[in-house]
């Protein structure tokens, strides 16, 4: 197991946002994580990822190293790499600089190396910076390299974000909403590229997406989660005929008598 | 040429060993009297002090304005060690530089906290704090101020008149500006933009974000007391607590807000500009404060990235202009 959780909680005062999950991935898969507004996804995702301290009593692990109590950089440093539902970009840095920005935890000099700046640093930087000009025109953003990231479209802006958490070359990606604001053409060549990334680079992902399309049409296996809890795991196919997701999602499912009362009164 | 700029992209200290030698011509070439060695002095020292806020507030992005404070623990570190225990320049130098590392330390903390204008307060009250206490306290000859402090000698040369201690102010200035750029331009340069960006993002992406503030406040601190320990055995030699008051402070800001904030020329520009303007500026005193204010505002209004910025800014728009074919707004 890459990613496992046992009895994940989260309180927010008296809300509880995360409420006992326990949750497991195998490595290379693609899970997707599908669930009304304030049902706990990203909540997950900040929990897994370090952002937010779990309640006591929950364990997380990720690829052998507990992780319930650990800061977000060493989660990071561990190989889990994430992106946010709001981008997050650096919006005042420039494009190649967001994504070098993202291979933080594996430059390979000291910092007193580069203090004096030894020759071996600019050589170092220098293939650095090769590498992330390729992931840059992977994803089709190496003509935008020197601008601004502020400057780029709303597409451009999700791409970058993924080549960003790309960029350290991660075990375990996690996407927060990817497409959400894409038009279909644009959501087409993100799954795409998404797709592509995975055979090149191994990943395992877990998706957050309320397009159940690009859900039903990548992902292994899903988790459906409402009130911080999950109610369903299984195959697309499984989880689109569960009660408690139809539930969840449309409301109560009624049969006629119940609809004609409802209508009359 | 070719080669020579591949030789200096993989030697960057051989540019700036061809800048010393240019500069070491300046006094005997150009200037015209000593007052201009004073003056150049004085622009090397506030370059280092430039330098060292441009890492803290326009890379790291944390607003910190009790930097003054830490010149002022630099300066007064040098005049005590040599007013108790005779120390000269060479010890009181490094010493200097370590003492303040620590203050920046102390500087530093509220940042895992306070941000923007919290921690501006938090920081003002900081540098004030130092300077008060120096003022109030006869171990710093309070108001009095420390005279006579030393000019360095090597080998017999004594650097005893402002046109000699240019060179001692050059080598610092040049040596400083040397390591801000090789750190600004490492990734470690790129953490600390990170966290002026997204403190969270940059977590998530693997940056110890208390480690690296620490880190950019540490480093701004050392240049700040090197640039100290100079202005302190600076020709003829005498430090006083009203040289470190916030209205310097805002100086040392507009420097950096005019060269261009998180630009790694920032500081450099600025400090530059502004020192000659302050100096041109002297039968104005009455109105000085009010030029540099109007600067800082003009600046941010209408070059929000400073001179630095503005000018990377035309380049930019032309190379890309030429790469892509298209104009971009």
């Amino acid at each position: 197991m890459l990613l496992k959780t046992k009895q994940l909680s989260k309180s927010f005062g008296g809300l509880k946002a995360m409420n006992k999950v326990d949750f497991e991935l195998p490595k290379n898969e693609i899970r997707g994580i599908i669930g009304p507004n304030g049902s706990g996804k990203s909540t997950f995702f900040n929990l897994v990822s370090g952002i937010y301290d779990s309640d006591p009593g929950s364990y997380i692990e990720f690829d052998g190293h507990d992780i319930t109590f650990t800061p977000p950089h060493e989660i990071a440093g561990y190989g889990l790499s994430r992106t946010f539902q709001l981008l997050r970009l650096y919006q005042d840095m420039t494009v190649l600089d967001n994504v070098m920005s993202g291979y933080h935890t594996k430059v390979p000099y000291k910092f007193f190396d580069a203090v004096i700046g030894r020759k071996k640093i600019w050589d170092q930087e220098r293939a650095i910076k090769e590498e992330m000009m390729e992931l840059l025109s992977f994803v089709g953003l190496a003509d935008y390299a020197e601008l601004n990231a502020s400057e780029l479209s709303g597409g451009q802006r999700r791409l970058l974000v993924l080549a960003r958490a790309i960029a350290m070359k991660p075990k375990l990606l996690m996407l927060d909403e990817p497409a959400a604001g894409l038009s279909p053409v644009n959501v087409d060549n993100l799954m795409k590229i998404i797709m592509q990334l995975k055979e090149k680079y191994g990943l395992t992902l877990i998706i957050i997406e309320h397009i159940l399309k690009v859900v039903m049409d990548t992902c292994n296996s899903v988790t459906v989660f409402d009130h911080g809890q999950k109610i369903a795991e299984g195959t697309p196919a499984q989880v689109k005929d569960d009660n408690a997701v139809i539930e969840a999602y449309l409301g109560k499912k009624m049969d006629d008598e119940e609809m004609r009362k409802a209508l009359a009164v | 040429m070719e080669k020579f700029k591949s030789i200096i992209r993989d030697y960057p200290f051989i540019a700036f060993i061809i800048a010393f030698v240019i500069l070491a011509f300046v006094p005997s070439v150009v200037f015209t009297d000593v007052y201009q060695s004073h003056l150049a002095t004085l622009i090397f020292v506030n370059i280092v002090v430039a330098a060292g806020l441009n890492i803290v507030k326009g890379y790291c992005g944390q607003v910190t304005v009790g930097h003054v404070g830490l010149f002022a623990v630099g300066s007064y570190t040098a005049g005590t060690l040599f007013l108790y225990l005779g120390l000269g320049f060479w010890v009181t130098l490094p010493i200097a530089i370590i003492v303040t590392a620590f203050f920046g330390v102390a500087m530093g903390i509220p940042s895992f906290r306070l941000e923007g204008p919290y921690l501006a307060l938090a920081t003002l009250g900081g540098g004030e704090a130092i300077r008060l206490f120096i003022e109030n306290g006869n171990f710093f000859r309070s108001t009095f101020g420390i005279s006579d402090i030393p000019t360095p000698s090597l080998m017999g040369f004594n650097f005893d008149s402002p046109d000699r201690y240019y060179f001692i102010s050059m080598t610092v200035m040049i040596i400083a500006v040397y390591f801000s750029f090789s750190i600004l331009r490492s990734g470690v340069g790129r953490a600390f933009m990170s966290i002026r960006e997204d403190p969270i993002c940059a977590a998530a992406a693997g940056i110890n974000v208390k480690k690296y503030k620490i880190l950019a406040f540490i480093l701004s601190a050392m240049f700040a007391g090197a640039a100290g320990a100079v202005y302190a055995h600076m020709p003829p030699g005498y430090i006083h607590p009203n040289n470190y008051t916030v209205i310097e402070m805002v100086t040392f800001l507009s420097m950096v807000v005019l060269g261009g904030l998180g630009h790694i020329w920032g500081g450099i520009i600025g400090a530059i500009i502004i020192t000659i303007v302050y100096d041109l500026t002297r039968p104005l005193y009455k109105y000085q404060l009010l030029i540099f204010g109007l600067t800082i505002v003009l600046t941010i209004l209408f070059m929000p990235k400073g001179l630095g910025g503005f000018i990377d800014r035309y380049f930019l728009e032309k190379r890309f202009k030429k790469k892509t074919g298209t104009e971009k707004t």
